[in-house]
């Protein structure tokens, strides 16, 4: 009843196309990450040799490469490598005094100005790199200038070769390659060789180090051995360094059980060999080198040994001499995880060592510890019972006579967080885990749901128990009175301050819903939408092995709780506000019929789709020939639809063809069958199979992504087209709207029908189509969602060569858009403007307006609680949310409502009716007496 | 995956030929200094499918695309800050007699038309060529709130009447009180002949309704007079 009243009063509204200047930054959340950062590729660098305050650079896991403020943790500047997600080896080196950061990733070597990240070079390499390196050449006369880079490159099984990159230009100024096949393992450089370190696979299948010394100058091969490390070295996985530009570069390997450990000082062919201790029976699972990366500092380095529940440490030094290598001393064993971090300083080579409740820093020449401070807090939060650990840490510190002044140490932890400890307190922390989000879904509060739950029952039950209902909620309510009263005076200063941070339980608008994230690690993070600078908790919830994918899939059938089915498992629910997991009974559904609900499974593969009804075949759909199935998409299960027609300009209405079974299904043809790059979309019905309509594109690049997307009455999907002489190149956003009847006021075959079954007949919809040319590239679709579906929708698209998200006003994208004709004054009344080809993205449509959002792969959105707002959460590499009233926010008094200025002119009014009162009341007596 | 193949197809072709595109940001009215760009902006040129080169910034603002194959490319540029024009790149096969001097050439394009549809050259080159984009708008994310202005609520046709006759309850007792005896009294003479305010007038006639007399029957005529009966003059 009350419905086509708000339906109308909606139609008035004109939608809502922008954010507000007052809104940004408020109302919208962005993790602006880069990844689990990776210890080789972590360091603190001047971004330019005359400034004393340095950065931290970083290449991560997910291919990012980025500086980052040591103060606040935030980001200076980023750059996207390629071959995100990819577990391809990635290099970032800086020389000492530059200007330049140099990375390397998949056969690219790039150079990137240290203070505000703009490409210098870059240069392709004919194999993957295997590794760079920095020269840092000490004959002086190649000092000015850029340092050149190294590195070394080779596909597998193919040649391996070294080239040296000039360091201003990136040009080539030699090249050697490397005869035979061995692989390419890492390069390593000297002040007076650049030392090549090759695989080499014996006819047993052990390998052994083969070691290629070139003169940096011209390229040439100066010497070549190959070390013999016997039969201990079975995976490249136990050469646990290769130590690079150091005074005395070294080679470190283990045999697989971790009983010994040898070394080589890289340049003799000598190998020093140390029995690895075996504490109280406990085996060794891991050992690795920690060394200075300094030329000129003293070569030193420690080895860190971690078994399952403790770690310890030895610290060994070489004789630049004869290339000796002596154990100097060792640090103690400790209980859990530990990392170590080298800093230098000049010559002195310092080793701090961060376990789960110190930090502490030796230097390398003796044991005496220079400082220790207590670690109460990392600052971050974790799983119930879950103590953090640190994986590992870069440092900088300096050093005033026998005692450290100051440390700044960044830890990565156990919990995914990369934190900066300055001396032993927490300073930032930055949820670099988030980069790795996989699945994500909203959940509303418990207390939120029952409250909304109430308030449903109050409307739809009959006036009288509504009232009594009511009253009875008032009154149990009464109880938080004193509560209310006491934070009154506070609560009205922060609403007219505009700083209210309201908590969890007093969210009557839906905003404060909490957001589930799993990542690719098996971890599980809950954020709220409402607070997001404040993660609630953040545990483990699958134990995977490396390189194992779980494919979690997240939902929240009910208040309070979200559900995550995997390939760990199915079924595994967890409360959302503390993370803890709740006993798993299996829900009986007492209500249910089961007869009622007929269940439709379906079976997607490659080449065909296939529906089952209680499992008997149903129906089959296999794509024409040469062509493969590419995505299919459902209308969502929870998309409420406020009206089933159009009430068009005069008042009469187009019946929308709603149907809960419709699917949006995209054929391609397989790359390996001919060039014909076609794509074909179809409407599904996806209980009967039939197919309710169907377009196909010839010229798509089908590289390129497409973005699909079915809701309502209504499709989109986006593709790119290749250029021909006739048509326009580039994107193209295609909208679809399906009627029942393209007549006003007419049902077509259905009128008068109350109910029928797509099972018996599926009636035709008459579908109109227009087609933009969009000027970039979206690579996933979504759609606003609101409560009831009263509120008029966006259309959601990921752009992302220009690091953003596009909220699309549906009235811009009407395939009802009068084409090659002004719109008529009814068509005026309905909002439809002429058609024009060409959809340009204004930029007040950007939802992240002026925040690059990097790498974004899913949106999901959810209904707030009140009608007008649909909350919105993206994930990749960033994360952002926001909240969005597509018809402007019409029930709740947004930040445009100035309360001081409604004050104001209350008190206007009323010193105006003080004041004019008298007059008003004499100007009347004297009336009176005037003409009477 | 395909940025892969993008670089497999880079790397073949360099070996052949090199046709090198630089694209260039100048300084100009709308953007004086394009080093404030931010390091994100880059370029994209997509080609035939599954051919797609994507350049970051340069220190010294430009876009640098080193080895092109022959093909027709849509060059666009994305910038945080501003929107910039997007260009039609064409590569041409070399001729057999010169392999480096790959004939290349530069237009806007506009979106929408079709693509042979191409607007002023950009410049041509052969085997290598500098394109300048200039940038065409600043970016506005903003829609601005309709905010209080007192001038526009000053000037709202309501507010304008409300002053106007505020003018005439405060001000008429004075100017009446200054106005000599003759106009004064040819000025009440026609005010008491107004409708409204007059001893005929709606107003009085409300003030001085005789309910007594109009139940007792009195017509309304007799009323009016027996009211206007009264007044002074």
């Amino acid at each position: 009843m009350l419905l086509p009243l708000l339906s109308a009063a909606t139609l008035l509204l004109t939608p809502s196309l922008a954010v507000f200047q007052d809104e940004a930054f408020h109302i919208d959340y962005h993790f602006a990450l880069l990844g689990a950062p990776k210890e080789s590729t972590t360091f603190f660098h001047q971004p330019n040799p005359a400034s004393k305050a340095s950065l931290i650079y970083t290449l991560s896991e997910e291919g990012a490469l980025g500086a980052v403020n040591p103060r606040d943790g935030s980001l200076v500047w980023r750059q996207l490598l390629q071959g995100q997600h990819q577990s391809n080896a990635s290099f970032l080196r800086a020389g000492e005094g530059q200007d330049l950061v140099v990375s390397g990733s998949l056969n690219q070597v790039a150079a990137w100005s240290a203070e505000d990240g703009r490409l210098a070079w870059r240069t392709a390499t004919d194999g993957v790199l295997r590794d760079v390196e920095i020269l840092e050449l000490s004959d002086g006369k190649e000092m000015v200038g850029a340092k050149d880079a190294v590195a070394l490159s080779g596909s597998h099984g193919a040649q391996s070769s070294v080239v040296r990159l000039d360091g201003a230009t990136g040009a080539v100024k030699w090249t050697y390659e490397f005869d035979g096949s061995d692989e390419a393992y890492q390069v390593s450089a000297s002040s007076t060789h650049i030392y090549a370190i090759l695989l080499h696979k014996t006819l047993l299948g052990y390998l052994r180090i083969r070691v290629v010394s070139l003169d940096p100058v011209t390229g040439k091969k100066i010497d070549e051995y190959m070390l013999s490390s016997e039969n201990e070295l079975a995976t490249a996985d136990t050469i646990v360094s290769v130590g690079a530009n150091s005074a005395s570069p070294i080679i470190a390997w283990t045999d697989a059980a971790h009983s010994t450990l040898k070394v080589n000082v890289v340049g003799s062919k000598a190998i020093s060999s140390f029995t690895i201790d075996q504490h109280a029976g406990e085996t060794v699972a891991r050992v690795q080198v920690h060394a200075p990366y300094h030329i000129n500092s003293l070569s030193h380095f420690l080895v860190h040994y971690e078994t399952a529940t403790s770690h310890w440490a030895d610290v060994f030094h070489v004789d630049v001499n004869n290339g000796k290598v002596t154990k100097a001393y060792s640090l103690p064993k400790l209980a859990g995880k530990g990392a170590f971090s080298t800093s230098t300083s000049d010559a002195n080579v310092y080793f701090t060592r961060i376990t789960r409740d110190e930090l502490s820093t030796v230097s390398s020449a003796s044991h005496g510890i220079l400082g220790r401070w207590p670690v109460t807090s990392f600052g971050v939060v974790s799983g119930i019972g879950e103590v953090i650990e640190p994986v590992h840490a870069v440092s900088e510190v300096s050093v005033k006579g026998d005692a450290v002044s100051a440390i700044r140490t960044v830890v990565l932890l156990s919990t995914g967080d990369w934190i900066l400890l300055r001396g032993g307190t927490a300073t930032w922390n930055r949820p670099e885990i988030l980069a790795s989000t996989v699945a994500a879904t909203f959940a509303m509060p418990a207390e939120v749901e029952a409250f909304a739950e109430r308030l449903q029952a109050e409307a739809s039950s009959n006036p009288v128990s509504a009232y009594v209902q009511r009253l009875t909620r008032h009154i149990a309510e009464l109880k938080d009175l004193p509560a209310l009263l006491v934070s009154f005076p506070q609560r009205v200063v922060n609403g007219f301050l505009g700083t209210s941070e309201d908590d969890l339980a007093s969210d009557n608008f839906g905003f404060h819903q909490i957001i589930t994230c799993a990542t690719r690690n098996g971890r599980m993070l809950a954020l709220d939408a409402g607070n997001p600078n404040r993660i609630l908790w953040n545990r483990q919830v699958a134990d995977l092995k490396k390189e194992q994918a779980w494919n979690p899939r997240l939902a929240s059938s009910k208040g309070g709780e979200v559900t995550i089915n995997s390939q760990a498992g199915t079924g595994f629910r967890y409360n959302i506000s503390n993370g803890e997991q709740l006993v798993s009974i299996l829900p009986v559904d007492v209500e249910g019929d089961a007869k009622a609900a007929r269940e439709v499974r379906f079976t997607m593969t490659d080449s065909a789709l296939d529906a089952t009804v209680d499992s008997k075949p149903a129906w089959h759909f296999s794509p024409a020939s040469g062509q493969t199935i590419h995505s299919l998409v459902p209308r969502p299960v929870n998309d409420p639809v406020a009206s089933i027609g159009k009430v068009l300009g005069d008042r009469r209405v187009l019946y929308k063809y709603l149907d809960p079974n419709l699917a949006l299904l995209v054929t391609k043809s397989s790359l390996t069958l001919g060039p014909s790059n076609t794509a074909t979309f179809y409407v599904l019905n996806t209980v009967s199979g039939a197919i309710l309509h169907a377009s196909t594109h010839n010229d798509i690049d089908l590289t390129s992504p497409i973005a699909t997307l079915i809701s309502e009455n209504w499709l989109a999907y986006s593709f790119t087209s290749a250029a021909s002489a006739t048509a326009p190149k580039g994107q193209q956003l295609v909208i679809g709207e399906l009627f029942e009847s393209l007549v006003p006021n007419d049902r077509g075959p259905l009128t008068g029908n109350q109910n029928y079954s797509s099972t018996i007949s599926t009636p035709e919809p008459y579908t109109l189509t227009h087609t933009y040319q969009i000027p970039e590239a979206i690579s996933k679709l979504a759609v606003t969602r609101t409560k009831q579906g009263i509120t008029s929708r966006q259309l959601l698209a990921l752009l992302p060569d220009s690091g953003a998200i596009v909220g699309i006003p549906y009235n811009a994208l009407n395939p009802r858009r009068p084409v090659g004709r002004d719109a008529t004054k009814d068509e005026q009344a309905e909002g439809l403007l002429r058609y024009n080809p060409v959809l340009e993205f204004d930029p007040k449509w950007l939802l992240s307006h002026q925040r690059e959002v990097l790498g974004l792969e899913e949106v999901v959105t959810s209904p707030a609680l009140i009608e007008s707002t649909s909350l919105v959460f993206a994930w990749g590499l960033d994360v952002f949310g926001t909240k969005i009233s597509p018809s402007f926010s019409f029930d709740i008094l947004g930040r445009d409502f100035n309360k001081f200025q409604m004050l104001g002119t209350v008190a206007a009014l009323g010193v105006l009716t003080f004041v004019v009162a008298p007059l008003v009341t004499r100007k009347q007596v004297d009336q009176r007496w005037k003409f009477l | 995956m395909f940025s892969l193949r993008a670089l497999a197809l880079a790397l073949c072709v360099s070996l052949a030929t090199a046709a090198r595109l630089t694209v260039s940001i100048p300084a100009s009215a709308l953007l004086p200094n394009p080093a404030t760009l931010p390091p994100s902006t880059h370029a994209v040129l997509v080609g035939p499918p599954g051919v797609r080169y994507d350049a970051p910034i340069r220190r010294d603002s430009t876009f640098l695309f080193p080895a092109l194959p022959a093909a027709s490319y849509l060059l666009t540029l994305h910038s945080r800050d501003y929107a910039f024009p997007p260009l039609r790149i064409d590569v041409s096969s070399a001729p057999a007699e010169s392999p480096q001097q790959q004939p290349m050439h530069a237009w806007q394009t506009f979106r929408g038309n079709e693509w042979a549809n191409k607007g002023p050259s950009y410049g041509a080159g052969h085997g290598e060529l500098h394109v300048h984009v200039q940038a065409s708008s600043p970016k506005d994310f903003y829609q601005s709130r309709g905010g209080f202005n007192l001038m526009g609520f000053v000037k709202s046709p309501m507010i304008l009447m409300g002053i106007v006759s505020a003018a005439m309850i405060f001000g008429m007792p004075y100017v009446m009180e200054n106005m000599d005896p003759e106009t004064k009294a040819e000025f009440e003479e026609m005010q008491s002949k107004s409708p409204i305010t007059g001893s005929g007038g709606a107003a009085n006639q409300i003030q001085n309704f005789d309910l007594a007399g109009w139940m007792a029957g009195k017509t309304a005529d007799t009323g009016a007079s027996a009211g206007g009966g009264g007044k002074k003059k």
